[in-house]
């Protein structure tokens, strides 16, 4: 029987959703903080455990425990930032990477420590909604998952663009000296953007909880799809990191369906290919600095 | 709360502890690449007699302490066992202290956190044998045995696991029946190999379920491929037919589009093989699909943590894998029940037999010399001399002069000569509340049908 390419489609932007809410914010903390925070699945662990628990142990609604990651891991990943790499901003970007490495790999094991190594599922209630005639099924989860996407996009686009705090902050992206002498707080700025990016994360935490558990790899698992969607549509760029993830995303489930049985664990290494591809043809990513900066 | 109960909790605290520092430390070795190429610390095993770190050694000297070590998983893909068998291991340890001990020694386990990972378990590895002077080791994995499989022969230390299942050690490992030990290949495991459980399984869904055509999701990781390929073709060689076979890298976040292309497809039943975590996400995408059909777990998912988190999306599933009863599992159930709250699985059954074995073979060789413990392994678990189930058991009846035949909690421990043992397969039913046994294959059955192992 063939798939219907609508379904592998609507698979696809629920994996792009999951990687988009990661990788707007790495790519917001590398095109303003200019560094790789290696320590980003760690912030997205924080939102499994924090949805997790306001789950289970408060009561809450599904949509309401987002809320609840959002504004905890937002608070926590802006301490963290404050204590670890706000100290060492004037490092430089290699110190910053190391950093970012030895606190992932300490915040990790210290949820193991703290948590343990049973997974923590949330129970959740979906119902699936089937479309025969056109041959998918889409379920309340994954329109969940896709819609507080497009939710996070819309809210960062509008920020972005039409609040001064978002226009300081393209412009520190833009260039951060030029920006300090024009008047503009640049540690204001920082100090929002760790806010936002770790926020982000705290919703992908939940989304991942809901459907996967929380565990203290479940944020370092995403990682490495994270930085690859971020660098597909171009490091710093969080409308780039949105198209990087969706196309990252879709091409992973339509891959499925195109390769032999005996090749389709290969579908995540056909969405490398086409990095590869992309950065040989295209080295600055799919959205280039001009749209970036425009 | 006695006071070895307060310190067996309180060193398993330590030991999760300073296990996550090894990992740490391990880690950012491996991010900085310090790590040598990891064959330089043979030199340690030097006269195998000289666990002098320990008081043990091969001159009949009576030691103060035994030290065997555990390499386990208490973080990584399979650290959802761990518990079970620690807490498992643990009873054997406080049983065969409360008997005297071997050699009339204290017993210990020094357990250690490998991940599962070849390069860090060689590592646990090397500091068991040449700084903390353990007699023997009861652990390690099928992905850690494999790629170490020459480290370990190297090391000649007796290694008794409860975790292997893979077929390479089908025709590995054990003391080829002799009495020397030029010919012996140091690694005995006490659960059944995957050969065997996976031909039980099949035959179960051949002859007792009538399933003529499944469909497998497969993990790309050693141990689910190694039990796919197995399944695959025992089921194919019982007249069974496997449609597709779909394979999918392990931590994603959906499986949906696999499992969509699994069942485009058409198929009696479908066959599962991941780990915990993956099986979690599929087994809710699955739910979420309303695919339906008869689904068959691998082994490794035996566990309460299955029914605890997906219990009820994978009601009426079934799941084979070896059983857990073997002829001392009443009275081992009973003890082990008393001092934990674990779910059991086979690996922690095993891992108790595992550590009688290698405490008996001890108080055997008299001695804690690698190579007399190795000998002495085959000649307490096999048949011959007075049966025992317990170390106790086993230490009077070696007092007396006897041989002693160990029968254990997960199988009889009757080693065949490549290290392995033979056992009844199991295919339970999958309830919100737990396993219920469906079909029962007998290991004598399988004996007849497996020409090696």
């Amino acid at each position: 029987m063939e798939i219907p390419l609508a379904q592998e489609i609507i698979f696809g932007l629920v994996i792009g959703s999951y990687i988009a809410l990661g990788a707007i914010g790495f790519t917001l903390v590398y095109g303003l903080v200019n560094m790789i925070n290696f320590a980003h699945g760690e912030f997205i662990t924080v939102g499994a455990f924090v949805g997790y628990l306001a789950v289970v142990f408060g009561g809450l609604s599904i949509p309401m425990a987002v809320a609840v990651a959002l504004a905890i891991t937002a608070v926590v990943g802006w301490v963290i930032a404050r204590v670890t790499f706000e100290p060492m901003n004037e490092a430089g970007a290699v110190p910053l990477l190391l950093m970012s490495i030895g606190l992932g790999l300490v915040l990790r094991n210290g949820f193991r420590v703290i948590a343990g190594a049973d997974r923590r599922t949330i129970p959740r209630d979906v119902t699936t909604y089937r479309f025969d005639d056109w041959g998918f099924f889409v379920t309340s989860q994954q329109l969940f998952i896709i819609g507080v996407t497009l939710v996070a996009v819309v809210v960062l686009h509008v920020f972005l663009s039409r609040t001064m705090l978002g226009i300081a902050m393209r412009a520190t992206s833009d260039n951060e000296d030029l920006a300090l002498v024009s008047g503009i707080d640049t540690r204001r700025i920082r100090n929002a953007v760790w806010i936002a990016a770790s926020g982000l994360a705290g919703v992908a935490g939940v989304m991942l909880a809901v459907s996967q558990s929380a565990n203290p790899n479940v944020g370092f698992g995403q990682l490495l799809l994270i930085i690859t969607a971020a660098i597909l549509g171009g490091a710093g760029s969080p409308y780039g990191a949105i198209v990087g993830s969706y196309l990252l995303g879709i091409g992973i489930t339509v891959s499925v369906a195109f390769l032999p049985s005996g090749l389709t664990e290969l579908n995540a290494t056909m969405a490398f290919v086409v990095l590869i591809v992309v950065l040989l043809v295209r080295p600055g990513g799919l959205v280039n600095a001009e749209v970036r900066t425009s | 709360m006695s006071r070895k109960e307060t310190v067996g909790t309180d060193r398993r605290t330590f030991l999760a502890i300073t296990g996550t520092g090894a990992l740490t430390t391990v880690g950012l070795a491996g991010c900085i690449g310090t790590e040598d190429d990891g064959n330089g610390g043979n030199g340690g095993n030097g006269g195998n007699g000289g666990n002098g770190g320990n008081g043990g050694n091969g001159n009949g000297e009576t030691p103060d302490t035994v030290v065997v070590g555990q390499p386990g998983s208490l973080t990584g893909t399979w650290d959802f066992l761990q518990p079970a068998a620690s807490d498992a291991t643990d009873l054997a340890v406080q049983q065969i202290n409360d008997a005297g001990g071997p050699l009339d020694a204290e017993f210990e386990v020094n357990r250690q956190d490998t991940t599962v990972d070849p390069q860090q378990a060689r590592e646990v590895l090397r500091q068991f044998i040449d700084s903390d002077g353990v007699a023997a080791i009861n652990g390690l994995y099928s992905s850690e045995i494999e790629p170490l499989w020459e480290f370990i022969q190297e090391q000649e230390v007796p290694i008794i696991t409860p975790w292997p299942g893979s077929t390479y050690l089908d025709t590995r490992g054990g003391d080829k029946g002799t009495d020397e030990t030029d010919d012996d290949e140091w690694l005995w495991r006490t659960v059944i190999g995957d050969t065997v459980h996976t031909a039980g399984a099949a035959e179960a869904m051949i002859d007792e379920a009538g399933v003529e055509r499944m469909a497998i999701l497969s993990a790309t990781s050693a141990g689910e491929e190694g039990w796919t390929r197995q399944f695959t073709s025992w089921y194919e060689e019982l007249g069974g037919e496997i449609v597709e076979v779909i394979s999918a890298s392990e931590g994603q976040s959906s499986y949906q589009s696999q499992l969509n292309e699994l069942f485009s497809n058409d198929f009696d039943a479908w066959a599962l093989s991941f780990a915990l975590e993956d099986a979690i996400t599929i087994l809710r995408n699955w739910e979420d699909g309303g695919y339906g059909g008869q689904l068959l777990m691998e082994d490794g998912l035996r566990d309460d943590s299955l029914i605890d988190e997906v219990g009820e999306q994978a009601d009426g599933a079934w799941i084979a894998a070896g059983s857990t009863e073997g002829p001392n599992y009443d009275q081992f159930l009973s003890s082990y029940e008393e001092v934990s709250d674990e779910g059991l699985h086979p690996w922690a059954v095993a891992a108790y037999d595992a550590t009688n074995i290698i405490a008996l073979a001890i108080h055997h060789a008299g001695e804690t010399s690698h190579e007399a413990i190795q000998r002495s392994i085959g000649a307490v678990s096999r048949p011959d001399g007075t049966t025992v189930t317990t170390f106790a058991e086993g230490k009077d009846a070696l007092d007396n002069g006897d041989e002693i035949n160990y029968e254990g909690a997960v199988t009889d421990c009757d080693f065949t000569e490549h290290g392995n043992v033979w056992g009844d397969v199991v295919v339970e039913r999958v309830t919100p509340d737990g396993f219920e046994t469906e079909f029962t294959i007998s290991g004598d059955e399988l004996q007849d049908e497996i020409d090696e192992y």
